[in-house]
């Protein structure tokens, strides 16, 4: 494998750095028009070389939109909130949820254990509009429309099974021995749960949470059917933000580098569980 | 020292053995179930008349619904958006993944990086992913545009043109879910047993015939499970197309989730909004029957191995 | 009785892991608990300690019945195989888990750690997280975490298997005085005879999915239940040559009268199986009595003996066991004979143990 002719690595140099370009480049140029005017953004040719500006971020955090035709108030930032807060609710929920019923079909295998841990995988893959849309009359009914406790609990739809099969997982790999042993110390069910399955899952749960948030941030659908303006995240936000906003590309380009900022970081933080993380802790990376 | 021997004295809540797992899993159990109950409202609404501009005309029509499909070319041109859309992003995504999992095989500080990198696109939400791409393929400023008319086609529309909408939308796609499938063939050729190898390169065997023979044939469940994964999602995008174009120009990018969603809200027509996420459900159903198979098999494997 | 099982009976899903296990162990008895790996000690182990439940059958400790009763109430020590150790609590922690437990003064609980851990010498070892001890340090941690609470009942599943020989040898000779020490109810689990006729008591033999015989280390060696039994016990394993017994009692090998005990007259007639230590048979001139040939086929020695594979004019293969530096054959032609006085004769058909008269089958046979 290693006897590479000259010509073989030029064309790996070339195969990668096209992939590079292809994948990096839109990152790469949104991040450039973001600290742009439109003037700049406009020009033709297109050009690398400008002036560097922050008004647009300015402007967003502001929350005030300058522009030729007057004033315009954005709420972009409580979309970056509503993002902030949803996906962190959700995560919390999750895990208080996910966390107990993980160790019960990990360790503790009961009768139907398996039929309901792949029923709520099968959640996963359920077109998600075919509860939505239902779920819209429902919510309305009983008062849960447009409020963030019933988002959170819709969220639980992506959130659950994967909090739910990544630290099953890490429980399975506990030694029984280990938790026999501190049962047979003289610690109850609880104090053993919470004193070794707990902290020794703690790499899988803390896993689960951060992909469990990045999943939960990237999400759309749910609110956009779900939320109106004053609980919508930035996913759904940035959208009617184009619309509003007109021909302020610098800005939009701004909100789309801060909203994707958070789960950009929070990937690279926790890279090595994402291979776990995206095949529902099939395959370890 | 008597006072420490013999059992320890117990307080505080206890739940016999038979019903700890139960207790356990019951709060993920109800928050599901809460998931349950619109279901099978939808399954109902599958076989209702109904309309929310039309209250008063709410009934039951049964399998009405699904009939009308029969003879209703807009149902035929969903079935058809979604399944190209679902083949054309697989089909490249495995395609290119595949290849990029190939380049990246050797570990290297390098190889790990870049793999790290190509990580990004799959971490935006595909519904900004969309808005990224919709700046970039402005008529006016988009850098895409300025390329392609560089390179001769003056004029590219990109997504507001009914010959390319489909193209620009699958671009998206494979920017944004290439790395999952690269990513997962990544493990998988890092975590194939080294020796078939050596062996083939011990004996000068040619490397498209270790490719075809070794690699390919041991790379299978991964291939399966990142394919099914992506299939079952492809079919059912919405994020990307609905940022995109909501669907348009005209009926070119109806496909299952979103034509079900105009119904509902546009033409608020719920029942048969229901019965076309229901013929959705009954395909990703099966999909993922099959996927899970596959995905047990390949979990069992790497947790046998470890 | 300090610890009771009666007609204890385990299913794991199909397959039957035990058979109704009964065994009754007096306050104060090292029972060690001896068989091949898959025999169900484990389990009975495990049982015991409450981790699982038995399908039918009591267990009893210390005169309770211990039917739903946690394994946490049960108030007993534990080391396990492979150690089990809390990785992410220092031996120090490991140690005192039992006492946290019982909520001791923190001042006890240094206290009484320290003293099991001196008396282990892991003292120095303290602060250190499992995967920085060596395997000796881990399992004498271990044992530590068994012993700090004192428990009256104690359960050790194999703790020499996982440590190297240097100090399973040690802990073979340290152990028997710290056991006797802890004033407690234990139950050894081995595969290795030679420990289980250190450490016990009283040695229970399990094979097939039950006890095959308890009895005192010299019982099971001198009369095993069975062929099997026979076999496990000692090493060079015994000789097992199938006979016709004729009266005198005698039998004829290879053209010699090799005679028995009186007490076997009983099996004048049968068709036996003759089992005889390897240490019972010595090398002899061509003219001592009882003395016939064999053809040496290879010696190994051992450390404190050397052993002779040897073979009759029958063809059939006699194991000759003598004392290290002790002169013998090398090969060629030899002569053997045979002190028959500790000759056991076992049923053919079932390799069950023939009773001899005027002697019982000591032990209980199950």
């Amino acid at each position: 494998m290693d006897t590479q002719s000259t010509l073989e690595k030029v064309l790996r140099g070339i195969a990668i750095t096209a992939v590079i370009l292809f994948f990096m480049f839109p990152i790469f140029w949104i991040f450039l028009m973001s600290f742009q005017t439109n003037e700049t953004i406009l020009r033709v040719p297109p050009s690398i070389v400008f002036e560097p500006t922050l008004t647009n971020y300015k402007a967003l955090i502001t929350g005030r939109l300058e522009s030729t035709a007057g004033a315009l108030e954005i709420e972009f930032m409580s979309n970056l909130f509503n993002s902030a807060y949803l996906s962190t609710m959700a995560v919390i929920v999750g895990l208080i949820l996910g966390v107990p019923a993980a160790y019960a079909f990990g360790r503790l295998k009961f009768r139907g254990s398996e039929d309901i841990a792949f029923t709520l995988l099968s959640f996963r893959f359920a077109p998600p509009l075919l509860v939505l849309l239902p779920l819209t009359i429902y919510f309305q009914q009983i008062g849960l429309a447009n409020t963030y406790f019933g988002l959170i609990w819709v969220y639980q739809l992506i959130v659950l099974p994967l909090i739910l099969w990544i630290v099953r997982g890490y429980f399975e790999d506990i030694p029984a021995d280990i938790e026999y042993a501190y049962r047979i110390a003289g610690h109850g069910f609880w104090a053993t749960f919470r004193k070794i399955a707990l902290p020794l899952a703690m790499p899988g749960i803390a896993a689960a949470g951060l992909l469990a948030f990045i999943f939960a941030w990237n999400n759309f659908i749910f609110a956009l059917v779900l939320a109106s303006a004053d609980k919508q995240p930035v996913t759904v936000g940035a959208l009617a933000f184009v619309t509003a906003s007109g021909i302020q590309y610098g800005q939009i380009a701004a909100g789309i580098v801060l909203s994707i900022l958070p789960t950009l970081a929070l990937a690279l933080y926790a890279q090595r569980y994402l291979v776990e993380g995206l095949s529902l802790g099939a395959v370890k990376g | 020292m008597a006072d420490i021997a013999g059992p320890p004295r117990r307080r505080g809540l206890r739940i016999s053995r038979g019903w700890l797992p139960y207790v356990l899993s019951l709060p993920a159990l109800l928050a599901c179930i809460g998931i349950l109950i619109p279901f099978f409202t939808a399954v109902a609404y599958s076989l209702q008349r109904y309309r929310l501009s039309q209250p008063w005309a709410h009934k039951w029509n049964w399998g009405e619904n699904y009939l009308n499909f029969m003879s209703d070319p807009s149902f035929w041109n969903t079935l058809r958006v979604s399944m190209t859309y679902a083949f054309l992003t697989v089909g490249l995504e495995l395609l290119l993944g595949l290849g990029i999992a190939l380049l990246l095989q050797k570990r290297t500080r390098f190889n790990n990086f870049v793999s790290i990198m190509l990580l990004m696109p799959l971490m935006t939400a595909p519904a900004l992913a969309s808005l990224m791409w919709k700046l970039m393929t402005n008529p006016g400023f988009g850098i895409l545009s300025y390329f392609a008319a560089l390179i001769g086609l003056e004029d590219f529309r990109w997504a507001s043109s009914p010959q390319t909408a489909m193209l620009t939308v699958v671009l998206v796609d494979m920017w944004v879910y290439t790395p999952f499938i690269m990513i997962l063939l990544l493990a998988g050729l890092r975590s194939l047993p080294q020796q078939p190898f050596e062996a083939a390169a011990l004996d000068g065997v040619p490397r498209l015939f270790v490719f075809w023979r070794i690699t390919l044939p041991m790379l299978t469940p991964f291939l399966l499970t990142a394919v099914l994964f992506r299939v079952i999602e492809s079919i059912q995008q919405f994020d990307i197309i609905y940022a995109m174009t909501q669907g348009g120009p005209g009926d070119k990018l109806t496909v299952f989730q979103v034509e079900a969603y105009l119904n509902f809200f546009q033409s608020t027509n719920v029942g048969r909004s229901a019965a076309l996420l229901m013929i959705l459900w009954v395909i990703t159903y099966i999909l993922s029957t099959i996927f899970i198979k596959q995905w047990l098999k390949l979990r069992e494997r790497q947790r046998g191995e470890t | 009785m300090s610890i009771q099982l009666t007609d204890i009976v385990k299913r794991f899903k199909k397959d039957l892991v035990l058979d109704g296990v009964s065994l009754d162990i007096p306050t104060g008895e090292t029972l060690v608990l001896f068989g091949p790996s898959g025999a169900g000690k484990t389990v009975l182990l495990r049982l015991i300690a409450g981790v699982i439940d038995p399908e039918e059958g009591s267990i009893a400790l210390r005169g309770q019945d211990m039917a739903g009763v946690e394994p946490e109430d049960r108030g007993i020590g534990m080391a396990f195989q492979n150690f089990a150790l809390f990785p992410h609590m220092d031996a120090h922690e490991n140690i005192a888990s039992p006492l946290t437990a019982r909520q001791v003064p923190d001042a006890t609980l240094k206290e009484r750690v320290f003293e099991v851990a001196h008396l282990l010498k892991i003292d120095h070892v303290l602060g250190h997280k499992p995967k920085e001890l060596s395997n000796g340090q881990k399992q004498r941690t271990a044992l530590a975490r068994a012993l700090a609470a004192q428990p009256s009942i104690l359960l050790l599943d194999d703790p020499l298997r996982n440590v190297d020989a240097k100090l399973r040898f040690e802990m073979r000779l340290e152990l028997p005085r710290l056991l006797r020490e802890q004033n407690a109810t234990v139950i050894y689990v081995t595969q290795d005879y030679k420990e289980a006729m250190a450490l016990g008591d009283r040695i229970a033999v399990m094979s097939d999915r039950g006890i095959a015989q308890v009895g005192t280390p010299e019982e099971i060696y001198l009369s095993p239940a069975n062929t099997q039994i026979a076999r496990l016990f000692g090493d060079p394993a015994i000789n097992l040559l199938d006979v016709t017994v004729q009266a005198g009692p005698k039998i004829a090998l290879s053209g010699a009268e090799v005679v028995l005990d009186a007490a076997h007259t009983g099996a004048v007639g049968q068709d036996c199986i003759l089992g005889i230590r390897p240490e019972a048979i010595k090398f002899v001139p061509a003219d001592a009595p009882g003395a016939f040939p064999v053809e040496i086929e290879a010696e190994t020695p051992l450390n404190e003996k050397t052993v002779t594979l040897a073979a009759t004019q029958a063809q059939r293969e006699i194991l000759i066991s003598r004392p290290a530096g002790t002169p013998g054959p090398v090969s060629g032609t030899a002569h053997i004979a045979m002190d028959a006085s500790g000759a056991l004769l076992f049923d053919r058909a079932s390799g069950a143990l023939l009773p001899m008269a005027g002697k019982a089958i000591e032990g209980e046979v199950a």
